[in-house]
């Protein structure tokens, strides 16, 4: 296991359990019939045990906790996870106002009981999976919640002391209009939120959404409605003051999941729970995914982990590229390029600068040293980024 | 006094003909009951796979035949027209040929193009009902069969089993009393032809003679006629069918002759070989040098991790097939989309064919092959108005179109063996590749043998397996390049973004160049993934254009969700979308898929 030089100040934990597997989703998680939670709770209790040594010296900055659905775990044992994470980590930070907590949130399983709990431990941020207002789309997508709850769950979330919250919407549903998507976000802005994800739905391999498409059982929306949806996402939220900070992120200022912008600015996080991404002094690795597998598995108190990946001058790069450049902030050029003549391929660093002269035109734009997509250069993400990553030198 | 005959055996593939060579050797006891399992003249695995005897080779037995003692020389020859250049000097080399026919499968159309090549020739022909142990058998019929297409009398054809051995003394019989013997020497002179040359690792060139005038010796000094090149003669022999070593050999025999002989490109089959101390005046009647008609290219093939296979080893694989095989030929070539290849040339589909299948399984490379073209003849106008004829299987070697006088293409005779109920059928299917009826020919009650005139354009791409289609598998072919005929051939040019994509170029006939270039550009729609921009795509002949489609520029390429905090996943995935493009061929700012090149190769 890798010894981070400097301590960790970021926690994920994931939490597997949910009621019902929706259609288009592709995290790991399971409808709990056996009732592990217990099970699950104590062994993440042993894993969070094993890494707290890794943040000692430091105060956490951010927590989050997504899942699945998080707010399925029973309060009692919120209560004793909560407990644990303040018994074993620095919340200071947090405590102080200067950090920020997240747990995810499905809109049936909000209970004061829970909010209290989760506020006493320390949660100041509630992410509420909302993804649309409109019964039919939720339909659609396998959700299985009434709109009115979520506006129920974040009032009732405000009343127990949670101070920020955020809603995660979808568009692109199959048999969703621009009037429709229109109403969501307006909907979504009339709850007073600080900060909005707009998701694009995404046929993922292997989901009931994307066989049932295989099948042929309805039409995917067309790539112009979708433009125009996206589109339609930036100027609403930018009108109202929710600026967007990521491809699919809008916030107030100051209001941005500082969590999410410590991933897509390449920090160090901790990882814990069934499949849970670690980024640790320049290692990468991922805990199995399975339930099972991560009960039974206990390595020291660790989680068995799956596709390890060694620090890698190149790699590091190409992903500091690739998530960068989906911030509104872009990449800070001269570092990478730096980093790149570093490697011995000054040539390299020249077709990256050349390239970025390329894309001035058509996406992307200079400010100083900073290198950012433009509204119009967000849209093609991911073939400016992939040409950009192809021109940094493999590793030899 | 020792009677000589030298005869081949034609037939069509899979009517017998190796199995009753291996039945008349065991019959004279040239080999054991054990031996004549195998079958001794085809040697190499992939004839034997494919039931096809691809190169010639000449065996020498003996037999008693009315107290008189007979050696009887098989010459072998290959099966299938492609070889027909191998089939004629084969034929040279005799004076007599077995025509087999299955009793069950009746008269195929290669059973006709190789008699008739025969009779060409002035050969006796014995025609031989095999197979007639089959309880399909019909030999009445099937006799009556040969009648009619070929002329050859019914009651003259010997019913055999080359299985069961049944009819075989019958057959040795007609060899030695129907077949005439070798002419009388013209000179004293010594000449002798070569008819057949196979490269051997350990002892150079082997080259098969049939002598016709004199004597050659071990010792001999020898002069090529034709290449005017000298050789010593270090070894004379037979095949009984174990080589067997003889110190020479006499008017009228074939055999082998070894002569420190390095390449088979040192010689010519075809050639006249006399002594050079004492030469003959005169070389014998030689015949022409194989032509390739079919033109295809080879590439290393690149495999999915974007590994390039090695052009040298292609390279080392070609050169070491070609000491065996001179009637293929090759030239490096260098193709936008595939990189380093070289541009082959063929006798016919089937030896495009077995090279392809040679070079894969001997040479262990896999190709990439791209679709097949014929040789053309184009008459260019040159300086002071001088017509020279030009050959060209590029299109993109085709001169400027103002400059051509004259652009033809070779024409194949066509002869096609179909059951008669699917006549109509496949008249349509050779209308629609441009042929012209030519006739039609009762074979018996259920089978018709239609002639057609066809371009070999038409032919080389999918004619056989749509006739194979439509005759569910009972009609057989074959063609003969006849000669070229003038015709309104135009070339299409293929334009990505405005600019020109030469490995996308097409030679066509004017009346089918706009449905062709349609369906081209529709192919590359396909297989072009879309880019940040529009990319239109162009046909056109000359400077007009003919037909377009457009690959809509692509708007949106983002992924919604950067996985939490799986960012290996999104890299992994943005990696793989790049990696994918380095296997792409740049064509101004457009990449182009190498399965675009290749799929727009296919057929409608």
């Amino acid at each position: 296991m890798p010894v981070p030089d400097r301590p960790v100040r970021r926690l994920y934990i994931h939490v597997p359990f949910c009621s019902h597997k929706c259609h288009y989703c592709d995290f790991y998680s399971i409808v709990d019939t056996l009732d592990r939670q217990r099970a699950f709770t104590d062994r993440l209790i042993e894993e969070l045990t094993a890494l707290a040594p890794w943040s000692a010296g430091g105060s956490l900055c951010s927590v989050f906790v997504g899942g699945g659905t998080p707010t399925l775990l029973r309060t009692e044992l919120w209560g004793e996870l909560l407990a644990a994470i303040d018994r074993l980590f620095d919340l200071s930070t947090i405590r102080a106002g200067l950090g920020e907590f997240t747990v995810e949130c499905n809109p049936e399983s909000a209970t004061e009981e829970l909010f209290q709990t989760l506020v006493a431990g320390g949660v100041d941020r509630l992410s509420v999976g909302a993804q649309s207002f409109n019964s039919r789309h939720l339909h659609t997508l396998e959700r299985r919640h009434d709109p009115v709850n979520v506006a129920r769950a974040l009032t009732l979330a405000r009343q127990c002391g949670i101070k920020r919250t955020s809603i995660d919407l979808i568009y692109a549903v199959p048999g969703q209009t621009v009037d429709d998507w229109a109403a969501d976000l307006g909907e979504a802005l009339s709850l007073g939120v600080g900060h909005v994800s707009c998701y694009n739905l995404t046929y993922e391999p292997n989901t009931a959404m994307t066989k049932r498409l295989g099948r042929g059982d309805f039409d995917p929306i067309d790539e112009q409605t979708e433009i125009d949806m996206h589109t339609l996402a930036v100027a609403t939220l930018g009108g109202a003051g929710l600026r967007r900070y990521e491809v699919s992120n809008f916030a107030r200022p100051g209001q941005e999941s500082d969590h999410n912008l410590g991933y897509w600015r390449q920090e160090q996080w901790l990882a814990a729970g069934p499949s849970a991404s670690a980024h640790v002094a320049g290692h990468r690795w991922k805990n199995v995914p399975r339930l099972g597998d991560y009960l039974k598995i206990d390595d020291g108190g660790f989680a068995a982990i799956i596709d390890h990946e060694p620090p890698d001058a190149p790699r590091l790069l190409r992903e500091r590229v690739m998530t960068g450049l989906r911030l509104t902030e872009g990449i800070e050029a001269s570092p990478i390029l730096e980093e790149v003549r570093t490697l011995g391929d000054a040539a390299a660093a020249l077709s990256m600068e050349r390239l970025a002269g390329v894309y001035v035109a058509r996406g992307l734009m200079r400010a100083g040293d900073r290198w950012a997509l433009t509204d119009g250069g967000f849209l093609l993400a991911d073939g400016i980024a992939a040409e950009f990553m192809a021109l940094i030198p493999e590793s030899t | 006094m020792t009677e000589i005959r030298n005869f081949s055996i034609i037939a069509h593939i899979d009517h017998g003909k190796s199995t009753l060579a291996d039945r008349l050797m065991q019959a004279t006891h040239a080999v054991s009951d054990r031996e004549a399992r195998q079958q001794l003249l085809d040697s190499m695995d992939l004839e034997r796979e494919r039931g096809i005897t691809i190169k010639a080779s000449a065996v020498t037995v003996h037999h008693r035949h009315d107290g008189e003692d007979f050696m009887l020389n098989f010459i072998d020859t290959p099966g299938h027209v492609d070889f027909s250049y191998e089939v004629s000097r084969s034929l040279k080399a005799c004076e007599g040929a077995i025509l087999v026919v299955d009793a069950a499968q009746g008269v195929e159309a290669q059973t006709v193009v190789n008699a008739y090549l025969a009779i060409e020739q002035n050969l006796e022909i014995i025609p031989v009902l095999n197979k007639i142990d089959l309880p399909t058998a019909r030999p009445d019929e099937i006799a009556m069969e040969i009648e009619q297409v070929l002329g050859l009398p019914a009651e003259d054809c010997i019913e055999v089993s080359a299985k069961t051995g049944q009819g075989i003394d019958a057959l040795l019989a007609a060899i030695c009393t129907k077949f005439p013997p070798p002419r009388d020497p013209l000179t004293d002179k010594a000449r002798a032809l070569i008819f057949d040359a196979i490269y051997d690792d350990y002892r150079g060139v082997v080259v098969y003679v049939r002598v016709f005038d004199g004597r050659l010796k071990v010792g001999d000094k020898i002069r090529m006629m034709g290449l005017d090149r000298t050789f010593n003669v270090t070894e004379l022999g037979k095949h009984t069918p174990k080589p067997t070593k003889v110190d020479a050999l006499g008017a009228g025999e074939t055999g082998y002759l070894i002569a420190a002989i390095k390449m088979l490109g040192d010689i010519r089959v075809g050639d006249t070989i006399t002594i050079d101390a004492d030469p003959a005046l005169e070389p014998l009647e030689g015949y022409e040098p194989p032509h390739q008609m079919v033109f295809c290219d080879f590439y290393p093939a690149t495999d999915t991790a974007g590994k390039g296979a090695d052009f040298e080893e292609l390279r080392r694989a070609m050169e070491k097939l070609r000491l065996n095989d001179s009637s293929f030929t090759y030239q490096a070539v260098h193709s936008e989309a595939l990189g380093f290849g070289f541009r082959c040339g063929f006798l016919g589909l089937l030896h495009m064919d077995i090279i392809q299948e040679r070079l894969e399984r001997e040479g262990g490379v896999h190709i990439i092959q791209t679709a097949p073209t014929v040789s053309y003849e184009v008459d260019v106008r040159g300086k002071g108005g001088k017509i020279k004829t030009i050959e060209v299987h590029n299109p993109a070697d085709l001169p400027d179109a103002g400059v051509i006088e004259a652009f033809k293409e070779p024409v194949c005779k066509v002869e096609i063996m179909t059951p008669k109920k699917h006549i109509g059928d496949l008249m349509k299917l050779c209308m629609d590749r441009r042929g012209t009826f030519k006739n039609q020919m009762y074979v018996s009650d259920t089978r018709d043998m239609l002639t057609f005139e066809i371009p070999l354009a038409e032919i080389i791409y999918d004619f056989y397996d749509k006739l194979k289609g439509i005759t569910a598998g009972y009609g057989t072919m074959d063609y003969d390049i006849t000669h070229y005929r003038k015709d309104n051939l135009v070339k299409i040019d293929i334009l990505i973004n405005g600019e020109p994509v030469h490995a996308l170029a097409v030679i066509i006939h004017r009346d089918r160049a706009q449905q062709r270039g349609r369906h081209l550009l529709m192919r590359l729609r396909k297989q072009i993934p879309r880019h940040n921009f529009e990319i239109p795509l162009q046909a056109a002949i000359g400077g007009k254009i003919i037909a377009r489609e457009t690959i809509k520029g692509f708007r949106k390429d983002v992924t919604a969700k950067c996985y939490g905090g799986d960012v290996t996943r999104k890299r992994k995935l943005l990696e793989k979308q790049k990696k994918g493009k380095s296997r792409m061929k740049s064509v101004g700012s457009v990449q182009i898929p190498q399965e675009a090149f290749m799929a727009v190769l296919e057929q409608e």
